[in-house]
């Protein structure tokens, strides 16, 4: 099995992918991508069915014997079952239900709302200084066209008052969820698991834009600095290129279109 | 084991079918406990009282409740003994994950808005204004309100309309592509992920009769047809009790109505 990680910064669906690696004990070259600038679209990732129609929109791929693997949450989940005994799933089957529940909660309501902020406020200037040509250059190679949609916003820096509340209330729903849920307990599941690298790639960058939901949570704070402290949380955010690797986002999932 | 299995279901369709059909392929008894969705039946406090997000499918084994039904059949297939319904294979499991993400998530959305605008809308609002509004008011989840008050008063625009029918014939050509590659949706054998599918593609032929039939989409019907000629199917079928479960004749050659 040949595996090479073609990655983004350590942030969002890259820094969930590269932090499981590492969990996992396996190896595969990491190969460093900038995901703002549409590379996922181009040199030697293969573009398939699956990655051009990821739900999760631009984020890590992992190529597997020529076969690339998308979507942060179902990358873990093949790490796992290729390295049994990782830890980044629970072995009890109801358990494994409640962390794929969560995961989901997290990839379908969180995800979005993190996107459109991170986006807006990291990604809206560095796309808007390319000029049409430059961007043209980008978005022609992406088959969907709702993403090739979402770059376009992400350019313009559209995002709607009414969205950007949404998605604002995503985030302290999303904070108060891991505060509720680690009343009695330092994991989200108990023991570690692929769901605490879920929840922290999408929750710890919104500290910097939305600190007001981080605000009177102890347990919250005390999680964070306890993944961020975990040995392959921190391998993964040495991979970092840039001065704010927490700002690395590209155009990703999009908000749920029943509202 | 059926003493202690509870599935709280709507009709073999979408959401429902998915828990329904894994079940019965793994020969796995429960007991069936039909909900009434379009008499709102799963926002009603008997209901409430079981599963307080008001959702359909759910499901209790052992006195825990379940619900997200994808996430229900991954259980299903773990704690239970019966026939393999995941593959073996590390990557085939991440592509039946994957798929089932994409009728989740990506074209799903797209066939119950058209669903709700053709079929069940219109339906549902002969029912009595008041009912409907107290029906609404009673629905736990904030976003499910928001869901449910489009759908039930028909309140998509025709932007959205025109996007959910270019994904859904985006969507048949996929599957049409895929499964002219493989003889199943995700690999080689049967997986959950042909049974997600089914529970909304076995439509298409009927609602997109110019777009999905033997002529334009002939590895779709020969897949559609394998799934159908299996005994649970039509054992899942037969727990219907509307006309809406009668649209699977299809298969048979006989002539059925959509709504």
């Amino acid at each position: 099995m040949v595996m090479t990680l073609y990655h983004g910064e350590p942030t969002g669906p890259s820094l969930t992918v590269l932090a499981a690696l590492f969990e996992a004990g396996l190896d595969a070259d990491l190969q460093a991508i900038d995901l703002a600038m549409g590379e996922r679209h181009a040199g030697a990732i293969p573009q398939t069915t699956e990655t051009d129609y990821s739900v999760e929109g631009e984020g890590p791929v992992l190529l597997v014997d020529g076969e690339p693997l998308c979507d942060s949450v179902f990358i873990g989940c093949y790490l796992d079952d290729v390295a049994p005994g990782s830890g980044l799933r629970p072995a009890d089957p109801y358990q494994r239900w409640e962390m794929m529940a969560w995961c989901r909660w997290m990839i379908e309501r969180l995800a979005p709302g993190v996107a459109a902020l991170a986006n807006r406020a990291w990604t809206t200037p560095r796309l808007g200084v390319l000029d049409d040509a430059a961007f043209a250059a980008i978005t022609d190679r992406i088959a969907a066209q709702d993403l090739r949609e979402r770059w376009q916003e992400t350019r313009d820096g559209t995002l709607s008052d009414e969205h950007r509340a949404a998605s604002e209330a995503r985030v302290h729903e999303a904070t108060k969820k891991v505060e509720d849920r680690l009343a009695d307990r330092d994991w989200i599941m108990g023991d570690f698991s692929l769901a605490d690298l879920e929840s922290y790639a999408w929750i710890a960058p919104m500290r910097e834009l939305l600190p007001d939901a981080f605000a009177g949570k102890p347990r919250l704070a005390a999680w964070l600095t306890r993944v961020a402290a975990r040995p392959s949380v921190r391998r993964a955010l040495m991979q970092a290129r840039t001065k704010h690797p927490a700002h690395g986002f590209a155009p990703g999932p999009e908000i749920n279109r029943w509202g | 084991m059926s003493d202690d299995l509870t599935l709280y279901h709507w009709e073999p369709n979408a959401n429902s079918g998915k828990p329904m059909l894994t079940l019965v392929e793994k020969g796995v008894p429960f007991n069936s406990h039909y909900i009434d969705l379009l008499a709102f039946d799963q926002h009603k406090p008997d209901y409430l009282a079981i599963n307080p997000m008001g959702t359909i499918p759910a499901m209790v084994h052992g006195g825990r409740l379940m619900n997200e039904s994808t996430a229900i059949m991954e259980y299903v297939e773990e704690a239970f003994p019966g026939p393999a319904l995941m593959p073996a294979d590390a990557r085939d499991r991440w592509r039946v994950r994957w798929w089932m993400k994409f009728f989740d998530q990506w074209l799903g959305p797209s066939l119950s808005m058209l669903g709700w605008n053709v079929g069940i809308g219109p339906k549902v609002r002969e029912r009595d204004p008041e009912e409907l509004k107290a029906a609404i008011d009673r629905i736990p989840l904030p976003e499910r309100r928001t869901a449910w008050r489009k759908a039930i008063y028909g309140l998509f625009s025709e932007e959205e309309l025109a996007e959910s029918t270019r994904r859904i014939l985006i969507g048949i050509d996929l599957v049409e592509k895929t499964l002219g590659e493989r003889a199943w949706l995700a690999c080689d054998s049967y997986s959950l992920a042909d049974i997600n599918a089914f529970n909304s593609a076995y439509f298409l032929p009927i609602s997109q009769s110019e777009h999905c039939n033997d002529e334009k989409t002939p590895h779709i019907m020969r897949w559609l047809r394998a799934i159908y000629a299996r005994p649970a199917v039509k054992t899942t079928w037969a727990m219907g009790r509307t006309a809406m479960s009668d649209r699977i004749k299809i298969f048979e050659g006989e002539e059925v109505k959509p709504w």
